[in-house]
């Protein structure tokens, strides 16, 4: 059983000019003089309500930064609301940021222990999958050698297979990614249906309009940290292609 | 907290494993090993014990050596967890800002990997003592040194952790606490013994220095040996006065946590 519960989900956090504020310039601001680098309210995502079960795939659109990337974070856990409530129930795998957070020192071999556990398998889980993953991947002797000596290509297909491993029942995909060379990119698209299929619960971020229509059942359209729409795929993706056009049309005018 | 240390104990694989290779990254590619990282406590105390074991009159150069080492392995313990703690988040912000782990294990992964190397020099120094004093009494100071590590581990813990969320807001504070530990060093009675302060009346310095609890718990009774009764009970008084510094740690710690864990994500 999956199941994803926000209620009046809002995210806001200080974000200063200057990415860091020193102890000083804490102390001095406003005491003695105005401060150089003052903070901007950022309101990230603004009363958020969302429900959804097994069997839901949810396709989240909406110009860049609208907060789509944002909602993603929250719903895995990793940001946490600042009022408002999260439920989500289920094993969770989140396919962002999946280029990041590598050893560079360790082998390929290693980097794929870290990142299972990382996801949450244990020792014991992990043995079965190992020789899976490192036959999707392709990478062979390779995975012998220190990641720090891969190249982008290879760096992307180890996240990938590894990633894409375990048996997900909420799966959450920020863009779905341009991954390896022509090869693997075919593999890898038949994985991630595979993934998604089988996935209880999909919330995917994507900008490419096609695949939203062939894999979602819903679609939020998300402007200004908030949803402006929701509903059935193709009536929202309507609507949502023609306001874009009407905006296109609106800035060739003037 | 309860709840915060079964997520960390969810995550000991990945913890574990982590601290394995920060291990295996520090004692490879270099002809000594485990030597290399060993070299600065032992040069130091090489150091110390020709300069300073006369300056100090201190007649026995062993047992110098071997008090000299045992301190600076808790120093250099407690200094790295401090130092080097505080940077947990940054070193980690690919992890964090990947999977909804507990941020206490980035501040554990730095404090474990030193635990274990600070072991190392310890064991060094019971090798020191077997050597000069070749008697088993040597384990007995082990065996009641073994709770203080142990205090001196969760102290660790605490404080990394308070200087890593305080230093995801204030990026100049592993700079300060570098500053201040540079100080503490002379402050502690690493390289003397604190006799030679009390004969100039300056105990009080000792006696306000939170890292000499651990001295006391640690490097005091491995040296000592079998205690006398009246030594007992002076270790006694050094184990509580430690138990309750260490509370308090872990009562900041977990204070700090609570309030920052939902926040510190914006500042990383």
């Amino acid at each position: 059983m999956a199941k994803i519960e926000l209620t009046d989900v809002s995210i806001v956090f200080n974000a200063h000019p200057q990415k860091r504020v020193s102890l000083k310039e804490y102390l001095v601001r406003g005491l003695f003089r105005p401060s150089v680098n003052p903070p901007m309210r950022v309101h990230a995502l603004t009363g958020i309500n969302l429900v959804a079960g097994d069997g839901d795939r949810i396709g989240v659109i909406g110009h860049n930064g609208a907060g789509k990337s944002t909602l993603l974070k929250t719903l895995a856990g990793i940001y946490p609301p600042t009022t408002g409530t999260r439920i989500v129930e289920g094993k969770i795998c989140s396919l962002f940021d999946i280029m990041t957070g590598f050893e560079p020192e360790a082998t390929g071999w290693e980097n794929i222990l870290y990142r299972a556990y990382l996801q949450g398998e244990t020792p014991r889980s992990i043995r079965g999958k190992l020789d899976a993953i490192a036959a999707f991947s392709e990478l062979g002797a390779f995975l012998n050698i220190p990641v720090r000596n891969y190249s982008a290509g290879m760096m992307m297909r180890l996240a990938f297979s590894i990633a894409t491993a375990i048996d997900p029942e909420v799966l959450l995909i920020d863009e779905v990614l341009a991954v390896g060379d022509l090869a693997f990119q075919t593999k890898a698209q038949a994985r991630m249906r595979e993934l998604m299929q089988s996935a209880r619960l999909m919330v995917m971020v994507a900008h490419d309009l096609v695949s939203i229509r062939q894999m979602c059942t819903r679609v939020l359209w998300m402007a200004h940290g908030q949803i402006l729409r929701s509903g059935p795929t193709d009536e929202v993706v309507d609507e949502y292609v023609a306001a874009m056009h009407r905006q296109a049309q609106q800035a060739l005018a003037a | 907290m309860l709840h915060h240390l079964s997520a960390v104990w969810t995550a000991r694989h990945f913890l574990l494993a982590l601290v394995q290779l920060d291990l295996r990254l520090r004692y490879r590619r270099s002809v000594l090993g485990v030597g290399w990282s060993l070299l600065h406590p032992i040069a130091m105390t090489i150091v110390f014990t020709v300069v300073f074991s006369q300056l100090f009159g201190d007649s026995n150069p062993v047992g110098y050596a071997a008090f000299a080492l045992a301190g600076l392995a808790v120093w250099g313990f407690l200094r790295e967890a401090a130092t080097s703690g505080s940077r947990a988040f940054l070193q980690n912000e690919a992890y964090i800002r990947q999977s909804p782990m507990p941020y206490t294990i980035y501040t554990l992964r730095t404090v474990l990997g030193q635990a274990i190397h600070s072991s190392l020099a310890l064991l060094i120094v019971v090798c020191l003592l077997v050597f000069w004093k070749g008697d088993p009494g040597v384990l007995v100071g082990v065996a009641l040194a073994i709770p203080g590590m142990i205090l001196a581990l969760l102290a660790a813990w605490a404080i990394a952790t308070i200087g890593a969320f305080i230093n995801a807001f204030f990026h100049d504070t592993a700079q300060i606490l570098e500053v201040g530990c540079q100080i503490g060093f002379f402050l502690t009675p690493i390289m003397y013994r604190r006799s030679l302060l009390d004969q100039r009346g300056l105990g009080w310095v000792v006696d306000i220095n939170p890292v000499n609890l651990y001295l006391s718990v640690i490097r005091d009774p491995l040296l000592g040996g079998i205690p006398s009764a009246e030594g007992l009970v002076q270790l006694g008084h050094a184990y509580a006065a430690a138990l309750v510094f260490t509370g308090v740690l872990i009562g900041l710690a977990t204070a700090v946590v609570s309030w920052l864990q939902k926040k510190v994500i914006f500042y990383l």
